[in-house]
């Protein structure tokens, strides 16, 4: 559906999007998740045609959308970040206005109205004044703006900022809603939203891609290795024997607490011993109190990625260059991620990591 | 509807229902009251050569003030970016910008016209036509002062610099014509033709001449066509 092809845009010295690609299709959300600077809002601005990007494509169902901007733009729908609306005017004058602009027509048009009425729950402020809505509707007025024509391709910037928690869960409600049958992109840089509503993320760091997989694989990017925490009580047990059949497991770390031992295994991300680990320390006639793997959360994972300077400096732009012409134009993500994560300190890691229970 | 139409229309009823329309209506309306009851009415005059030439006066303040937030405030308010993704054209929003100031403009025009009502009780031997070609030739200069407060207006998003601005171009349109005495007589007769006044005295003799058309008609078209080109450096979709 939708497909961008190595996209640039800077402005001036900075290199707000450096050559970006991804794929978006009907019926998914994809979440475009970055601090703030990172580049998203210059990114959709391009998708649709507020700004003109320095080179790459934008293309949707394979045409490219400067060709015939205007055709593309009656595909999309746009709610732009603080959601700019007409404060003078009504809601439904608005509502009618753009529906003008759009030169939507009767029949349609009014059924068009009532529908996004009631999608958005608009009914109690139909006929208020704009500057007299609360943000929540303010942001539903917005919403409705852009599904109006409904068009296949729905951009959202930053939906849910400045709600409160149960504005955010309605507006949540309607995207989902909305995302069935329609490509969404929608950017944040709050990752429980991300998580909450998308099957797919795009993490964006000083304009380039430094994720795009969906949520569940998040976790191997930021390190190739998790941790078994294993509580048991036992006097000098031995791993030896159990070890030799598992050489990527290591025993990292026993550690004697009030009553009983912690021991911590480290093992590749993609394996889980658990079961395996605590059948033998049963063989073994030891006392199990409790194992769990320790993953990283994805607002930690989001950190690590994104936690550096939101722009690059003169050099680092000239490393980054040299960078890129050695690995083919597009940086391999796993490659950028790793190198992301050595720069962190470990401690950091330690501290905020959540703990999934067995 | 034509896209620019619709613009134009919202331009104009959003204007109607804003206090601020009505002050700066007001106080154009006032002006030109008193300068006539002064004058005109005063020693009975059969002509509106002097109201039209004070109402053109007062157009450099005026017009200025209509002009200042039609682009500016959109963009400061980020509404710009909302109608620049929707299908339209980049000339559709100006042009419904312009022709929106433009009925505001014919509105208090039509509020001027008891002034010519007053001559017309008054006044002894009164030439109707030069009174009817003298509103067409404050319509096509007053189209000329909206296209440039609208460019100006299309420059920043500060209402106060776009009218600073508004007023700074159509000031120096305007006072060429009236400094003869700073021009080399040689040059006059070319600085001259580029000033309003040369254009606009056709009319208010009550003669339509298409060189003067063609001129106001260019003045505005250069500058909202210079509005345009600005949206579109800010990186807008070309071809739009």
């Amino acid at each position: 559906m939708l497909a961008i092809k190595n996209l640039s845009r800077s402005f001036g010295d900075i290199k707000a999007v450096q050559n970006i690609s991804f794929t978006a299709d009907k019926g998914e959300i994809v979440g475009f998740l970055g601090p703030n600077g990172a580049g998203k809002t210059t990114t959709l601005r391009m998708i649709v045609g507020y700004l003109q990007p320095d080179s790459g494509l934008i293309e949707l169902d394979g045409e490219n959308v400067f060709d015939n901007p205007l055709a593309a733009s009656a595909r999309i729908g746009y709610l732009p970040e603080l959601n700019p609306l007409y404060d003078e005017m009504m809601v439904d004058e608005f509502l009618r206005y753009i529906a003008d602009l759009r030169r939507m027509k009767e029949p349609n048009l009014s059924e068009r109205l009532e529908l996004v009425r009631d999608k958005c729950g608009l009914d109690e402020v139909w006929k208020q004044k704009i500057a007299t809505l609360s943000k929540g509707y303010r942001q539903r007025t917005g919403l409705a703006q852009a599904i109006l024509h409904n068009p296949d391709l729905l951009i959202l910037d930053e939906p849910t900022s400045g709600l409160d928690p149960n504005q955010i869960l309605e507006i949540r409600d309607l995207i989902r809603e909305l995302g069935e049958d329609k490509t969404v992109i929608l950017s944040s840089h709050i990752m429980q939203e991300v998580q909450a509503l998308c099957s797919r993320v795009i993490i964006i760091h000083r304009g380039q891609i430094i994720v795009d997989d969906s949520i569940e694989n998040l976790g191997s990017y930021i390190s190739g290795t998790s941790e078994i925490v294993l509580e048991l009580e036992a006097e000098n047990p031995d791993f030896q024997p159990w070890l030799i059949q598992y050489p990527e497991v290591q025993l990292t770390e026993i550690e004697q607490k009030d009553e009983h031992l912690e021991l911590k295994f480290t093992i590749p991300v993609e394996m889980d011993i658990r079961k395996e680990l605590s059948a033998y320390v049963l063989d073994q006639g030891w006392n199990l109190i409790s194992i769990y793997k320790e993953t990283q959360s994805l607002e930690e994972i989001f950190h690590l990625l994104t936690s550096q300077e939101p722009f690059y400096t003169e050099e680092e732009i000239l490393e980054e260059e040299e960078m890129l012409s050695e690995g083919d134009n597009k940086p391999e993500t796993e490659e950028e991620a790793t190198s992301l994560e050595e720069t962190q300190e470990p401690s950091n890691e330690e501290e905020s990591s959540t703990k999934e229970q067995q | 509807m034509n896209p620019a139409l619709t613009i134009a229309n919202k331009e104009y009823s959003l204007a109607n229902r804003s206090l601020s329309t009505y002050i700066i209506y007001g106080v154009y309306l006032l002006a030109c009251g008193i300068w006539f009851a002064l004058n005109a009415l005063k020693m009975g005059a059969a002509d509106m050569r002097g109201i039209f030439s004070i109402m053109h006066t007062l157009f450099l303040f005026f017009i200025p003030a209509l002009t200042m937030g039609s682009i500016a405030k959109e963009r400061s308010t980020g509404t710009l970016e909302l109608i620049s993704t929707l299908p339209i054209k980049l000339s559709h929003i100006v042009w419904g910008k312009f022709l929106g100031v433009l009925f505001q403009l014919a509105t208090v025009l039509l509020f001027t016209l008891v002034f010519a009502f007053l001559i017309s009780l008054f006044g002894i031997g009164v030439d109707y036509g030069a009174i009817f070609t003298g509103y067409l030739g404050l319509l096509c200069a007053g189209s000329a002062f909206i296209a440039i407060g609208i460019f100006a207006s299309s420059l920043t998003d500060n209402q106060v610099l776009a009218f600073i601005s508004a007023l700074a171009i159509s000031g120096v349109l305007f006072i060429i014509g009236r400094i003869s005495d700073l021009i080399p007589l040689k040059l006059f007769a070319t600085i001259e033709y580029l000033g309003f006044d040369y254009h606009l005295e056709n009319f208010l003799k009550g003669v339509i001449d298409t060189r003067d058309l063609i001129w106001f008609a260019a003045v505005t078209i250069i500058f909202i066509l210079l509005a345009q080109f600005r949206l579109q450096a800010q990186n807008l979709s070309q071809e739009r």
